[in-house]
């Protein structure tokens, strides 16, 4: 009767575990609409911007730029993970990208700084002895602007110190509710290209968000106060729309990532909570038979 | 009495998009005023005021800080 008893147990921990994680489930989903939808309005800016720059640079000289152009010195690192587990395979995918980066461009310890943004990320470097100067952690669904701004006003700065020369960005790019990947982007110096197909990555692959193209133009114009006063106020404008972008990407990532994770351990509670019933009637079954052989054998016993 | 189109957007969100008659920027280098057929435009603006006239006539002010406004063909993008 103890085995009964055991399994009974084991099957109300397993229903409310379900329970746990289906409203989890549900919770990513809406998280994960939401941040799609936002990622969405900012858009017509980026566009805008993407456009402006494409339209200036076939003019003037842009490349002369210190944003533009290459430099030597440390390369800034900005990784993008959550700050929760229970998603999957998500930051680990992530934190891999980020290696083979540093692989790929053999780069020492000494010669990284990392920004990271997300607990996973930051931990993750801290441990293994990285730089890691810059640390976000809790960065709320809405992503607020300001807070963004000193993401990228940290890096221009070290940019502008000479600290640094070059910049990438790590996140996870959000491709379909089941499908995201580790994405690496170069930040500094700027190309208008990569740009472009980043913010003509923001809708996703499927769904109901339609794709508008950006419109190749190149009027000539004229330009005040003068061409280096518009790039110095445009080209930080979009740093900060990439980083933005990332930023909501990985956000759209992470909660889909774990909405499906989520998806996947309700399941499989349900599966676990099948089998164990199926256990417990067979051992309550066993049980009476075992009782009524007992009352027959007694009978026959006393006649 | 003819119109173009203007974009006015920061990071976040989009604070205008539509018709307009006429629209007054702060320019870095002085106010100025763009109308339908501008000429082709770049030009950063300084901390004030945007005034917008829709196509409806209606007056529209828009408070910036910083920002980059471009004009070509008949259409305006301000980014603030």
């Amino acid at each position: 009767m103890a085995g009964l008893k055991n399994i009974k147990l084991k099957i109300s921990s397993v229903g409310k575990t379900r329970k746990v994680t289906r409203a989890m489930e549900a919770v990513s989903a809406v998280k994960m609409r939401k941040t799609q939808e936002r990622a969405l309005l900012g858009r017509p800016y980026a566009t805008a911007a993407i456009s402006i720059l494409h339209s200036l640079a076939g003019g003037i000289d842009a490349a002369n730029h210190p944003l533009m152009q290459k430099r030597d010195g440390k390369a800034a690192l900005i990784v993008i993970t959550s700050d929760k587990g229970l998603a999957g395979s998500l930051n680990s995918n992530v934190l891999r990208a980020a290696e083979e980066v540093i692989k790929e461009h053999h780069l020492n310890k000494n010669e990284i700084v990392i920004y990271a943004i997300g607990r996973r990320g930051a931990d993750y470097f801290a441990n293994r002895g990285y730089d890691v100067r810059e640390r976000h952690e809790n960065v709320a669904d809405d992503v607020p602007v300001a807070e963004l701004r000193t993401a990228t006003d940290a890096i221009l700065a070290w940019h502008n110190a000479g600290e640094i020369g070059r910049c990438y960005i790590v996140y996870t790019n959000f491709l379909s509710t089941f499908e995201q990947k580790p994405i690496v982007r170069r930040v500094i110096p700027l190309a208008p290209v990569a740009l472009k197909e980043m913010v003509e990555g923001i809708p996703p692959v499927k769904g109901k968000y339609s794709n508008g193209k950006i419109i190749d133009k190149t009027p000539i114009y004229t330009i005040e106060p003068n061409a280096e006063e518009v790039f110095n106020v445009l080209l930080p404008d979009l740093i900060h729309i990439i980083v933005f972008h990332a930023l909501l990407e990985a956000k759209a990532s992470e909660h889909s990532a774990r909405m499906v994770a989520m998806k996947n351990a309700t399941d499989k509670a349900r599966d676990v909570g099948k089998m164990l019933t199926l256990k417990y009637n067979k051992a309550r079954q066993a049980a009476i038979t075992r009782e009524v052989s007992e009352i027959t054998s007694g009978i026959e016993a006393m006649r | 009495m003819s119109t173009f189109h203007l974009t006015i957007a920061s990071i976040g969100e989009t604070k205008f998009d539509g018709d307009a008659q006429s629209a007054i920027f702060p320019g870095s280098d002085g106010e100025f005023t763009v109308l339908a057929h501008h000429e082709p435009l770049v030009s950063t603006l300084k901390p004030g005021h945007v005034h917008v006239r829709d196509a409806a006539g209606v007056q529209h002010a828009f408070n910036i800080t910083t920002g980059v406004v471009e004009v070509s063909a008949n259409h305006a993008i301000v980014l603030i």
